[in-house]
Parts: C-alpha cells; sequence; structure tokens
C-alpha cells in the first residue's frame, strides 16, 4: 500500500481506474475540499467551454448570456446526483455515506473536465477540417470519467458490477424524479406567495377602508 | 390578481417591450411600416428603408377615361369600366419597357408604357378560335384572364402575348398585329390524354422558354405546372414539389402499412402543395413559389429545364424565403404570421423579389439567396400608400419594383433610396466576386445601417482578397459568419506559423532539453521526488 499527499491520492484515483478508488476506501482518505473544488471546476469548465470555444465551433447563442442554465447544468446535476444516488443505495445496502459520495463522484469528474479545457484550447487553433481530433478529446474525457465513475460507486458502495450499473441508471431515474418534485415545490411555493400577497394587499386595502 | 392574469400582464409587458426594440419608430419616414431586416441569429432588426413609395397608380393615373371617349382610339363604350378590378397579374416586358396588365374582373388586357400611359387595351384575340365568340365584334372574349407573359418570338421576330384565359380553360398565344389588336397564334386548351387526370383545366399563371415551350398553372393541378410543345401537344408535368414531411404524415405512412385495402381507399392522401406561381430568368431557369400557408418544403425552388430543383442541395437547403420568426406584425389586430409566398420576379440583375401576400411584404434576395431588404405591409390601415390589401403579382423593371393590389385596384411603385442604391451596387459586385471593387459601396453601406450583416461578410471577403487575414477575422466575427471565419482562420493561421517559426522551434527545443536535464538531475540524486514511498 501507498501514502499519497491529498493532490497525490487524486492522481492516484484516476490513473489507476482498477483498484484506485478500492485503495482510497481503504485507507479511508479523500478531501471534501477538493472535491467541492472539482465541481466549482466543473462550472467553469461549462462557461468555457459556452463562451470561450474558438468562434468556427461555437454553436452556442452567445448574443445573450445567462449563467443560470449552466449552473443547474454542472453544480445543481451533481449535488441532485449525489443526493439520489444516495437516496437509493442507502435503501439497497449500499456502504457509501454521503460524503463519500460526494467526495467519489467529483473525483471521477476529473477527466471530463480537463478533456473539456484540452478541447475548448484545440478548438481556437484548429480549424473545422480537424474537428475529428477535438471530437476525439471530448469523447476521451466522456469515456474516462464514466469508466471512473462506475469504479468509484463501486468502491463506495461495496457492489458488485452489474448491481454498480443497475444502480447507477436508477439513480438518473431518481434524478428525474428529484428535479421534477423540485420544479412542483417551487411553482407551489410561488402560489402561496401569490396568495398571502394577495390577503396582504386585502387587508390594506380594508385598513386604509 | 390571479396568477394567470399576473403571467397574462409580464407576457404582454415582455411582448411590448420586445416589440419597442425590434420596430424603432422614424417621425420622419415615408413609409407606413418600419424597415427591418433579419440578423445572424435569424431575428428581426430595425433597417434602413431601401425602397419608398414613388407614386400609385390607379384606373384614373392609367388614362382610363379614354375607354369612354369616343374621340380616343381607345374608346370602347360608353359604359366602359375605368378602374381596374381584381387585376391578378402585372408584366413588364423590359426591352420594349412596358407593362401589360391582367384586368381580370374586368376580363381585359391592359398594355401601357413605362409611364402608365395606356397604349393598349385588348379583350379578346381574333383569329380561328369558338371559344366565347363575341358576335358583335367577331373576337373570341377574355374571360378572368389571370396571368400573362410577354416574348419576342425567336423563330418569327414578333411579339407573342401568352394569356392564361382562366375561366376559358385555355392558354391563349397571340401575336401583337396592331396597337389594339391580338391575332391568335396557338391556343392551348384541356390535354385529352390518360396522364391528365383532372377534369378541369383552368390555368392562372403562364410563361414561355425561348424554345416556345409554355408552361401554365393550373389551378388544383398538384403534379407540377402542365407543360406544351410550341406546336400545342401536351408534353407532361413540369417540376412538382415534394410532399412536406410532417408528423400526420410519418404516421400516416405507418398505418398504410397494417391497413386494409379499403381502409388505405378511405384515408385521406399525402400530396404536395401545388406552387402557385412562376418566373423565368435570362437564362432559362424556372422559379417557384408555394403559397401554402407556412410552408418550409419548396417554399421557393430553382429549376433547371428538366425540373430538377438545382437548390435541392446543403447550401440550397439553408435558404430561407419570407419571414423567418413568427413576429407579431400588425399590432393593432395582433394578428399571427402564416406566410404565404405568392409570387416571385426575377429582375435583369438576377435579384429575387418575392411577395408575401400575407403580409404584403416584398422580400428581396440576391442570387445566392442573401436577404437584400424587406419592404411594403398590410397592416389594418391599408389605405395609406405602400401598404397593401391584396398583393397579387410583383414586377420590376431596372431598379423599380412594382405590386399590384387586386382589391385597391392600384399599383404601388417602389424605387430605390440613397441606401438601396449604395446596396444593390455593392451587391452586384460582390455576387460577380469583386469583392475589392464593392469595398467603397459597402462603406456607404454601413455609414447609413451599421446593422447591415452582409456588409461585414463583403469587407470581410474583400479583406480576405487582400490577404489581411486579422482583419478579416474581425469582419466575420461582427457578421457572425462561421463558415468564412473558419476559411480566414486556416490562412491566418498559416501566416502565423510562418512568421513564427523559428520561435516555435526554438521554445520546444528548450523545454525538451529542460526536461532532459531534469532527468539527468533526478538520475544524479540532486533532485529528491517524495512522491512515493513505500510503508
Amino acid at each position: 500500500m501507498y501514502e499519497y499527499s491529498t493532490i497525490g491520492w487524486l492522481k492516484h484515483c484516476i490513473f489507476h481506474p482498477v483498484e484506485g478508488f478500492e485503495d482510497l476506501r481503504w485507507k479511508k482518505k479523500g478531501s471534501i475540499s477538493v472535491a467541492i473544488t472539482i465541481v466549482a471546476f466543473l462550472f467553469i469548465a461549462m462557461v468555457v467551454d459556452h463562451q470561450l470555444t474558438g468562434f468556427a465551433y461555437n454553436e452556442n447563442y452567445v448574443k445573450v448570456f445567462n449563467v443560470v442554465p449552466l449552473l443547474v447544468q454542472s453544480v445543481v446535476y451533481f449535488i441532485t446526483w449525489v443526493v439520489g444516488n444516495w437516496a437509493l443505495c442507502t435503501l439497497f445496502d449500499g456502504e457509501g455515506t454521503f460524503k463519500r459520495i460526494f467526495i467519489y463522484s467529483a473525483y471521477a469528474l476529473v477527466p471530463y473536465i480537463v478533456c473539456t479545457f484540452i478541447a475548448v484550447i484545440l478548438s481556437n487553433v484548429l480549424v473545422t477540417e480537424e474537428a475529428i481530433w477535438i471530437t476525439a478529446v471530448q469523447w476521451l474525457g466522456l469515456g474516462w470519467s464514466l469508466i471512473l465513475m462506475i469504479q468509484a460507486m463501486r468502491a463506495a458502495h461495496q457492489y458488485s458490477f452489474t448491481k454498480t450499473l443497475i444502480s447507477m441508471i436508477f439513480t438518473v431515474v431518481v434524478m428525474l424524479l428529484i428535479l421534477f418534485l423540485a420544479v412542483l415545490l417551487i411553482s407551489l411555493f410561488q402560489q402561496l406567495y401569490v396568495f398571502i400577497y394577495q390577503i396582504y394587499t386585502e387587508i390594506l386595502y380594508r385598513v386604509r377602508g | 390578481m390571479s396568477i394567470r392574469k399576473k403571467i397574462k400582464r409580464i407576457l404582454t409587458l415582455a411582448l411590448t417591450a420586445s416589440l419597442c426594440s425590434v420596430m424603432t419608430i422614424t417621425a420622419f419616414a415615408d413609409e407606413p411600416y418600419n424597415s427591418y431586416s433579419y440578423d445572424s441569429w435569424e431575428q428581426p432588426i430595425p433597417s434602413q428603408s431601401a425602397y419608398r413609395i414613388s407614386a400609385t397608380i390607379t384606373g384614373y393615373e392609367l388614362g382610363l377615361s379614354q375607354l369612354r371617349d369616343p374621340s380616343s382610339p381607345y374608346y370602347v363604350s360608353d359604359d366602359a369600366v375605368v378602374t381596374l378590378s381584381g387585376a391578378k397579374d402585372l408584366f413588364c416586358d423590359e426591352d420594349a419597357r412596358e407593362f401589360w396588365i391582367a384586368d381580370t374582373g374586368n376580363h381585359r388586357i391592359l398594355r401601357t408604357n413605362e409611364d402608365f400611359k395606356l397604349i393598349g387595351v385588348y379583350y379578346g384575340v381574333s383569329g380561328d378560335s369558338e371559344i366565347n365568340k363575341d358576335e358583335a365584334t367577331g373576337l373570341s372574349n377574355f374571360n378572368e384572364p389571370m396571368g400573362l407573359y410577354v416574348k419576342t418570338s425567336m423563330y418569327t421576330n414578333e411579339k407573342m402575348v401568352y394569356i392564361a384565359d382562366n375561366k376559358n380553360a385555355r392558354v391563349v398565344k397571340a401575336k401583337l398585329t396592331t396597337a389594339n389588336t391580338l391575332e391568335l397564334v396557338q391556343e392551348y386548351t384541356k390535354p385529352e390524354k390518360e396522364l391528365y387526370t383532372q377534369t378541369t383545366f383552368n390555368p392562372s399563371k403562364v410563361i414561355a422558354d425561348n424554345a416556345e415551350n409554355v408552361y401554365c398553372v393550373v389551378t388544383s393541378v398538384n403534379t407540377g405546372a402542365v407543360m406544351f410543345a410550341r406546336d400545342g401537344s401536351f408534353t407532361g408535368f413540369y417540376g412538382a414539389n415534394r410532399v412536406e414531411v410532417t408528423a400526420k404524415v410519418i404516421a400516416q405512412t405507418l398505418w398504410r402499412k397494417i391497413a386494409s385495402n379499403d381502409q388505405i381507399n378511405a384515408m385521406e392522401r399525402n400530396v404536395p402543395a401545388e406552387f402557385n406561381n412562376f418566373d423565368i430568368d435570362s437564362e432559362g431557369f424556372i422559379y417557384t413559389v408555394t403559397e401554402k400557408g407556412n410552408t418550409s418544403t419548396d417554399a421557393v425552388k430553382k429549376l433547371n429545364s428538366a425540373g430538377y430543383n438545382i437548390w435541392d442541395n446543403n447550401a440550397g437547403n439553408e435558404y430561407k424565403f419570407g419571414d423567418i420568426t413568427d413576429a407579431v406584425w400588425d399590432s393593432v389586430s395582433n394578428k399571427k404570421h402564416n406566410k404565404m409566398l405568392t409570387d416571385i420576379v426575377i429582375d435583369k440583375f438576377g435579384r429575387m423579389n418575392v411577395l408575401d401576400f400575407e403580409t404584403g411584404r416584398v422580400f428581396q434576395y440576391d442570387k445566392n439567396a442573401n436577404l437584400i431588404c424587406i419592404f411594403g405591409t398590410k397592416t389594418s390601415s391599408a389605405d395609406q400608400r405602400g401598404s397593401f390589401s391584396q398583393p397579387n403579382a410583383v414586377e420590376t423593371l431596372g431598379e423599380n419594383v412594382y405590386v399590384i393590389d387586386g382589391s385597391k385596384n392600384d399599383i404601388t411603385v417602389f424605387t430605390t433610396t440613397t441606401f438601396g442604391q449604395q446596396v444593390h451596387k455593392a451587391v452586384n459586385l460582390y455576387d460577380e466576386g469583386k469583392y475589392t471593387e464593392a469595398v467603397p459601396y459597402w462603406n456607404n453601406v454601413m455609414d447609413r445601417d451599421g446593422l447591415y450583416t452582409l456588409a461585414y461578410i463583403g469587407m470581410g471577403k474583400a479583406s480576405l482578397n487582400q490577404e489581411k487575414y486579422t482583419e478579416a477575422l474581425d469582419y466575420f466575427k461582427t457578421a457572425y459568419d462561421r463558415k468564412d471565419y473558419d476559411k480566414a482562420f486556416k490562412y491566418a493561421r498559416e501566416d502565423f506559423l510562418r512568421e513564427h517559426f523559428t520561435a516555435i522551434i526554438i521554445i520546444i527545443l528548450v523545454l525538451i532539453a529542460l526536461l532532459i536535464v531534469r532527468k539527468i538531475l533526478i538520475h544524479k540524486g540532486i533532485i529528491v521526488i517524495h512522491e512515493r514511498e513505500r510503508i
């Protein structure tokens, strides 16, 4: 067994997809502050991808820049993933704690974030005829992160491979459910707010009489 | 206040705000509309007027009162109608600078000079025809002529007039004998062939090519234009539209697979929308427009002589005609858009003018379907000059554009503004590939309208031609033209690499050297790496 610095552990996890996360669990390592930083970088990567991709490649609607959808696509999705996974796997003999799922999932995202940055840099020096390189980098990041995520979830919950896959698919379903309920809740509270506001104005009218 | 009301209020506010931002008000403008254009995001933006209304021509200006004047050579009778009525077509004979008007409601054809002074009126054709024969005059009278085409014959060098005589179910080819008489040359009637399955034959528009093949749009025939050879024989259909693929069509195709024959027979058939109008350019290409509301398939086509749409390719599929967004166009009636392209005309410069019946707007494009300008309107205040009630046809003579209205019974003349002239000069040079020569005109255009996208693309291409790549990149970025930007970027990158080749090589060599030195130092134990420690 090895002993690493905090960043060293992160490197170990990324470059050793097979046993990296198991080691991390065994040694009870993994830093919550590093994980939060990674999520922050995920958000930054999204913004960079939206705004700084080379002009010839950028198909986004850059006339107006709205940060909210990007925030939702990165931070909110990530938190929903963690909450959903935790909620699901606690019920199905998963050993992962909330903190552990958060840290492991974040660690698994690093290749995707790095490859997004690389793709953005490449898109500024390549012409569209050479787009295959950028696509390759993007798929590399996505695939790598996916493999890491599977391994991370497996190590976190001590599941078999198939059980990990099934739990991940159902986590996505749970995510949709959570988001649906959240939207519902928000609109309900909005109505409640309107109702209270109406009572307030009504009372105001009466008092003024 | 209920939430629905609140949402409604917010929506109204947002709509008003967006309308305010889209349509700026120019207090001194002549036109009863605000000129606009579309930007690279296909959103409407205000623009300068490229055309202004110079005149409206009614029966009075045409001099139709002469029809009641016994001393005039055009005298018909004392109760002849002296206004236009439901005119469906306007044709300009560019060589002779004459206009021909299909005065549909009055069953006659009018011929005027370029100042719209009457030089001929025709109620029928003389000659060997039994259709709608007038006993008194011996003429075969017209009955609601809806389409017109005039061309000098290459065979006989005589001026031939083609008339889509709608209610008489024929197309007339006549030659101009004297100023006031037409003599029948050929009559094209309903084809008695199995291929022609319709029971009626009501031609509404007609054109002829150089070989004097006659093409006519026939009401409720959706298999293309009916085509006749010079000798009057039916030769087939030309250039049918395709069926627009909608969810309904796809569902029907699936049902047909499992339904029985009886059920299939009972189903509605998927048929293409017929095109309603066409024009032929100097090179013999035929342009068609389809009026069906909001159709996106084959709205405008450019057909070669075989009837094949030459815009049916990657570039052509991106061409957009008419209004793009469903912008609210009438603030009074708050009516939503349903574009109906009713007429197209190709002028001698190759520019296309497309008339939208629903909004009364004329969209002018260059030969590569780049939007040049939009003018005309059909607001609730149709009484104003330049706004239409039933715009039926559009024509051009030189730079001018003419629109005939079948309800207001007049012709509106649009002439170019200084801005329009500069745009036209620039676009003509641009389309010829003379990008550098177009620069001064583009500069003039940009001085008057800084949001004119095509100007920036033109300037960018000129810079690219002069190998000023960074400048070109700047222009293309402003125009949001990603394709051309990419081309310019390729050259700019090559230029950059060539210029800084030595510097780049030196940096790479230094980096490699540093790495080697580091390795040697580690190897000798001068630098110690603490990364891994075995326990």
